[in-house]
């Protein structure tokens, strides 16, 4: 039962990171009257939300974790931007900063969401600093702190904390 | 004491920094510089693209009832302004019936095959967009397979909102006109003041205020807010006449020498669902 069980994991895990890579991209598309109403942008991070689940609920070892943090973050920079690195560096940085710093936080809902929100911190200012490089962020780093990061880190970590619950008990039972 | 870092690790991250800088900057001058993508990025991009199609249906539609909704708010509120507009649209549409059928029958007399007024549009719909770099790319539906080409126009809801920078065989990447990459190409446009065109191209957006800018002007016709900026075709495949928006404000250089044009885009370029790739004979 713990072999199938253990299996399971690793086909869930990853289909369900591969539909939350496209829901992202179709977000960001159908709802963008709503997310970049002005003044503020809200950029929806669902991947990375998934990422943070398999740390938070010390889940990484039963998958190749950081492969898949690799093969994603490719995927986002070939179909969304055709600009190889800025997604890999941001996903990867974020991932490896909350595996790091997970010992130092327990499973209970805040301290999760308060190390979601260093990965989400990290996450945004890592593809702004790419943006910059290549002058596509063209927002000043005191607007792009107040009108992104702001309201992208209260709507994702809202959605961090509803799915926190489901996410916990579907670990359970797949692990 | 405990050092930070070891000499390993330090010389394993300024390489890794050093590859990562590189293979953006590379990457992008790349994408830039070629006209169809590497095999391989092609591959993924057709497949992923054929998944989101699929998955954008619902999220579309979702989106699309929301909007709904919210446009029913403004409703009152528009159909008094559009009803006052709308005796003058009747009559510049019979005038622009008749410029068209007396431009054709000059072009006729001329000889004038095709010029850079022409071009037909192909619908497309919008399955993606880059969740942090919103402002400057999002995928459509169609690709080379449907005549798309490098370099083609798109048209938002009421003007040009960017142009083709990437063409699969099913879907295409779009660079919008608010992206401000060093390397891409610009937009040529055309401000028309009352004392005469203003040429020039667009070398900035201002996200802050969402507005396009005409930068170092340096011609001395007056231009004030309100006047029409279109596409001027200059520089090839764009064709010329297509609306981008309106002039917004004009400011000075410190110095005193050059102006500044911030253009409201005419297009609202949050809520781009479906767009038309204007396809010209010049050239193409």
């Amino acid at each position: 039962m713990a072999g199938w069980q253990f299996i399971r994991f690793r086909i869930v895990y990853p289909l369900i990171l591969i539909l939350l890579f496209f829901i992202d991209g179709n977000i960001m598309s159908s709802f963008g009257v709503f997310l970049l109403h002005s003044p503020f942008h809200i950029i929806p991070t669902l991947t990375l939300i998934w990422f943070f689940y398999a740390i938070q609920f010390e889940a990484t070892s039963f998958v190749p974790y950081y492969f898949y943090v690799v093969v994603f973050g490719l995927l986002f920079d070939v179909y969304y931007t055709g600009i190889i690195g800025t997604y890999t560096v941001a996903f990867l940085a974020a991932t490896i900063l909350m595996d790091k710093l997970r010992p130092y936080f327990d499973e209970r809902l805040m301290s999760g969401m308060l190390l979601l929100l260093v990965g989400l911190l990290t996450y945004l200012v890592v593809t702004y600093f790419a943006g910059s490089m290549i002058n596509i962020a063209n927002l000043s780093l005191f607007s792009f702190i107040i009108q992104d990061v702001f309201p992208t880190a209260a709507l994702n970590l809202v959605l961090a904390a509803l799915g926190y619950y489901p996410t916990w008990s579907l670990y359970q039972r797949l692990i | 004491m405990r050092k930070l870092f070891s000499s390993k690790t330090a010389v394993i991250l300024m390489v890794s920094v050093m590859v990562i800088v590189g293979l953006i900057t590379g990457s992008n001058w790349w994408a830039n510089k070629t006209n169809t993508p590497p095999f391989f990025q092609r591959a993924i991009n057709d497949i992923t693209g054929g998944i989101s199609r699929v998955i954008a249906v619902p999220t579309n539609a979702i989106g699309t009832r929301a909007n709904s909704i919210s446009n029913l708010m403004s409703t009152f509120d528009e159909n008094k302004k559009l009803k006052a507009k709308l005796d003058g649209y009747a009559q510049n549409q019979v005038k622009m019936q008749t410029l068209e059928e007396e431009n054709k029958s000059l072009k006729k007399q001329l000889g004038l095959k095709a010029t850079l007024t022409d071009y037909e549009t192909i619908s497309a719909v919008t399955i993606a967009r880059s969740p942090t770099t919103w402002q400057s790319q999002l995928v459509i539906n169609k690709g080379a397979k449907s005549g798309l080409k490098k370099g083609m126009p798109v048209l938002g809801d009421s003007g040009l909102i960017g142009r083709i920078s990437e063409v699969n065989t099913v879907n295409s990447k779009v660079t919008l006109i608010s992206d401000t990459s060093e390397d891409t190409n610009r937009f040529a446009i055309t401000v028309k003041g009352s004392q005469g065109d203003v040429n020039g191209i667009i070398t900035d957006y201002d996200a802050d205020q969402k507005l396009l800018i005409m930068g170092q002007v340096t011609e001395s016709q007056t231009i004030n807010p309100g006047d029409t900026v279109v596409t001027s075709g200059l520089g090839g495949s764009m064709p010329s006449g297509i609306l981008i928006g309106k002039v917004a404000k004009v400011t000075t250089d410190d110095y005193g020498l050059s102006r500044k044009i911030y253009i409201q885009s005419s297009s609202d370029l949050s809520s781009l669902s479906t767009v038309l790739v204007a396809r010209t004979e010049v050239g193409s």
